[in-house]
């Protein structure tokens, strides 16, 4: 390392850069932070060099983690966020505004600034700001002040915009300010109490059911609203934040057709896991899909190898069944779908270790998301280069100007990066976990794709064995 | 069933042609309860019915053994026949009442659970509203834990008495073929969902009737089966009481009213009720059961609770029975492990 901080080393491997849509054996010097040379191999140079050996992607890019700081830094502060997300091979973070409190006006910005400031993380934090004064969905946040600290997005998320009229007048008046509305797309009136994902398993597991309609009405109800306020402000944008049914993605799919300036993220465990894990199931959704598409039952196949009601699987929304995880990598196939984002949500043991019903919602997914969706590569599920576009360039098309550079593989630019062991496992653990929320439910199982060095703005980030 | 007094007091004998050797440390649900499991349980329960009949139904079974019964949920019937069961059989009982409450209102489960534990208690007997709890319970404690019902989940020890309760009253006390309804508040009630667990393991003709918004999920619980065993789902009580051998009525709770799933308690009772006239349909000899406690005139009418083909006293009877056999059960294996 040089004394101002830049980083210098010489990387062989396999690169993907879907700024460019190149693919290929490389090898990539990076001097005192800058990427200074990046060579496409061929022929005996590029021997042993292979998707399935070291890969070396852009820094990847989390439209929606939760940091919890300030307010319950018990979870999770921004220093052990941004350091888990470095685990993770994310160089970008955007932070949820549902701290304490709520980061609806400037100062709470400040804070977070500040905190990220004091970590010496070189790990970029963004952050969407509140949609409305304290999330409690009446009256618009201090959008313009927030728009000038430099948020990328408005939520409420964790909860929705209730009313469909401050729905319209945040689209319309964020749309002013070229930023886009992140909705959590829920109808509270379905889903009152409601603990997993409507259908067989909440009803063998005497589970209240969350319906697909609970989202797919809310999703209905925010598209049609954009597409009133976009004819007359054709700034408004809409980011619809883990979807993870088939029905919403349907109207996703539809909108996009007709236009609407729409896009859309689903999460790891919503591609990759299914509602079956609470049952005790612990195959991926992949593989919990009988011939005809169908979910399997996993009471009849002799699938149910855990204990159940795992809390650390109690997620808002709920892991879905086999079949919506297959829509949901189809959409990540097919462009319905623009990101993949981690919804990291660190509990306290707390909070988690209570009964089902009682558990906090939420996974914690940052360092586990490339993995999880490098298990879905390894399936045949998505294309490595498609997997690599939805963590990079697609987050960053969502984010716009404001979120800064595009990702990208750039001789002479500072290397944003991450080197993972494609041959590599691992195996999550309350140990080898950096964040502060063991709440996930991979504990104990070998993923695949080893973390080996991640560099942010040219800075170590993260530098493994 | 052979005759207790025959046998000398205080014996228990290894039920004979025992068809399964008792593996389940807990009982928290009865999905994965194999049929030699469930037959299991009938003999062990039979031996215990002779029990009870004795002029000093006691036996010294689980005599040293802490028996604690942890209910988060009020509960008359189900608490004190574990307590009379676990009594007859000799344990120490002691009974806790826990407000049903949020966690933030009192002591986490986890940390009542080992406080239960270190004051001695060896078997764990738990109600609680959260689907799921007793799971919690048993990861920590280190005796055995029996599901008392949680939330809208299971209630195994229910289940077993009815089937106990059914196979009384059946020829050969089989139930193959036999069609056999649940009627009423399916999707809150976890009665029902552990009875479509156990009846379709002896192979009955299960159906489960209900207005529909009362079944909710449990279409797609039947297209599947309980492990692949067919049962019928359907709002349509005269479809259901057709040619029943059996009809479970569950209780309806006022506050269904309120959530707007029904219009009302009167056109609850001309459309499900249990009533004679409605009973015309099924067989002669059919039964009636209810898990209690009853709405008489809404579920189920007076005079059908009070009839002869009412098998409520039974139930009662045969619970402690059948929650006695589950407790010497689970206790044996706690001595296997500890002999092993």
């Amino acid at each position: 390392m040089s004394g101002s901080g830049g980083h210098d080393t010489t990387i062989r491997g396999w690169a993907v850069d879907p700024g460019t849509g190149h693919e290929g054996a490389a090898v990539l010097e990076v001097r005192d932070g800058v990427l200074e040379r990046l060579v496409w191999l061929s022929g005996a140079d590029a021997e042993g060099l292979t998707p399935g050996a070291a890969l070396i992607l852009p820094g990847l890019i989390d439209l929606h983690a939760h940091f919890r700081e300030p307010g319950n830094e018990d979870a999770e502060t921004v220093a052990t966020g941004l350091a888990a997300a470095a685990h993770g091979g994310f160089t970008t973070v955007a932070l949820m505004p549902n701290t304490t409190p709520a980061l609806d006006e400037p100062s709470v910005l400040g804070r977070v600034l500040a905190a990220a400031g004091a970590s010496g993380s070189p790990v970029r934090v963004l952050a969407h700001g509140a949609v409305t004064t304290g999330r409690k969905g009446e009256t618009l946040s201090a959008m313009g002040e927030l728009a000038d600290a430099g948020v990328v997005g408005f939520s409420d998320d964790g909860a929705p915009v209730r009313s469909a009229t401050v729905l319209r007048n945040a689209l319309a008046y964020a749309g002013a300010l070229g930023i886009p509305i992140v909705d959590h797309p829920e109808d509270l009136s379905l889903t009152e109490g409601a603990e997993a994902s409507e259908g067989y398993v909440a009803t063998v597991l005497g589970l209240k059911g969350w319906p697909a309609a609970g989202e797919a009405g809310s999703v209905a109800r925010s598209l049609a609203v954009l597409a009133d306020v976009v004819r007359d402000v054709p700034g408004a944008r809409l980011h619809l934040t883990h979807v993870s049914t088939a029905s919403s993605l349907e109207h996703v799919r539809a909108a996009k057709a007709a236009g609407l300036p729409v896009t859309c993220d689903i999460t790891p465990h919503h591609l990759a896991l299914a509602d079956e894990w609470i049952a005790g199931a612990r195959r991926w959704a992949w593989e919990a899909l009988d011939g005809d598409g169908r979910a399997r039952d996993p009471w009849a196949d002799g699938a149910l190898v855990a204990r159940p009601y795992d809390t650390s699987l109690r997620v808002n929304p709920p892991l879905r069944s086999a079949q919506d995880a297959a829509a949901c990598r189809a959409a990540l196939r097919d462009g319905t779908a623009d990101a993949i984002a981690t919804d990291h949500a660190p509990h306290t043991e707390v909070d988690k270790h209570v009964e089902f019903g009682w558990a906090a919602n939420g996974i914690s997914g940052i360092e586990t998301a490339l993995s999880v969706v490098l298990a879905a590569v390894a399936a045949g599920e998505l294309p490595l280069a498609t997997a690599v576009a939805l963590l990079t360039t697609g987050p960053a098309r969502v984010l716009g100007a404001r979120g800064g550079t595009a990702p990208g593989l750039r001789a002479g630019e500072p290397a944003d990066l991450v080197v993972v062991d494609a041959s590599g496992a691992w195996t999550p653990s309350a140990a080898s976990l950096v964040s502060k929320g063991k709440n996930t439910p991979l504990l104990g199982r070998v993923l695949p794709g080893v973390v080996r060095l991640v560099l942010a703005g040219g800075r170590l980030a993260y530098a493994g064995d | 069933m052979s005759a207790g007094s025959e046998r000398p007091e205080g014996a228990i004998e290894a039920p004979a042609a025992a068809p399964a050797h008792w593996a389940h440390r807990h009982l928290l649900d009865v999905d994965a309860l194999t049929r030699p499991d469930i037959e299991l349980v009938m003999r062990t329960a039979d031996e215990m019915h002779d029990v009870l009949e004795r002029p000093i139904p006691k036996v010294p079974a689980l005599r040293g053994l802490g028996v604690t019964i942890l209910f988060y949920e009020a509960s008359t019937r189900t608490r004190v026949s574990f307590e009379v069961a676990a009594k007859n059989l000799s344990a120490d009982v002691v009974n806790i009442a826990a407000a049903s409450s949020s966690v933030s209102k009192g002591e986490s489960l986890v940390d009542t659970v080992r406080t239960v534990e270190a004051l001695g208690a060896d078997m764990l007997v738990i109600r609680h509203s959260v689907s799921g709890a007793p799971y919690l319970a048993a990861e920590i404690f280190s005796g055995s834990v029996l599901n008392g019902g949680d939330g809208w989940h299971a209630h195994p020890s229910q289940a077993l008495l009815d089937l106990y309760t059914l196979r009384s009253r059946l020829p050969g006390g089989l139930l193959e073929g036999r069609k056999v309804v649940i009627l009423g508040d399916v999707l809150h009630s976890r009665v029902a969902r552990s009875n479509v667990w156990t009846l379709t393991a002896m192979g009955a003709d299960l159906w489960i009737c209900g207005p529909s918004t009362l079944l909710r999920g449990f279409e797609a619980w039947a297209a599947r089966g309980a492990a692949g065993r067919r049962f019928t789902v359907t709002s349509d009580a005269g479809a259901a009481l057709q040619d029943a051998d059996a009809v479970m009525a569950l209780r309806i709770q006022k506050e269904r009213m309120a959530s707007g799933l029904l219009p009302s308690l009167r056109e609850y009772a001309a459309r499900y009720g249990l009533t004679n006239e409605r009973l015309r349909a099924a067989r002669p000899d059919a039964i009636v059961m209810h898990p209690g406690p009853m709405n008489e005139g809404v579920e189920i009418a007076a005079d059908v609770a009070a009839g002869p083909r009412s098998m409520v006293t039974d139930q009662v009877h045969n619970g402690v029975a059948v929650r006695m056999a589950l407790l010497y059960l689970l206790a044996g294996t706690r001595r296997t492990e500890a002999g092993a």
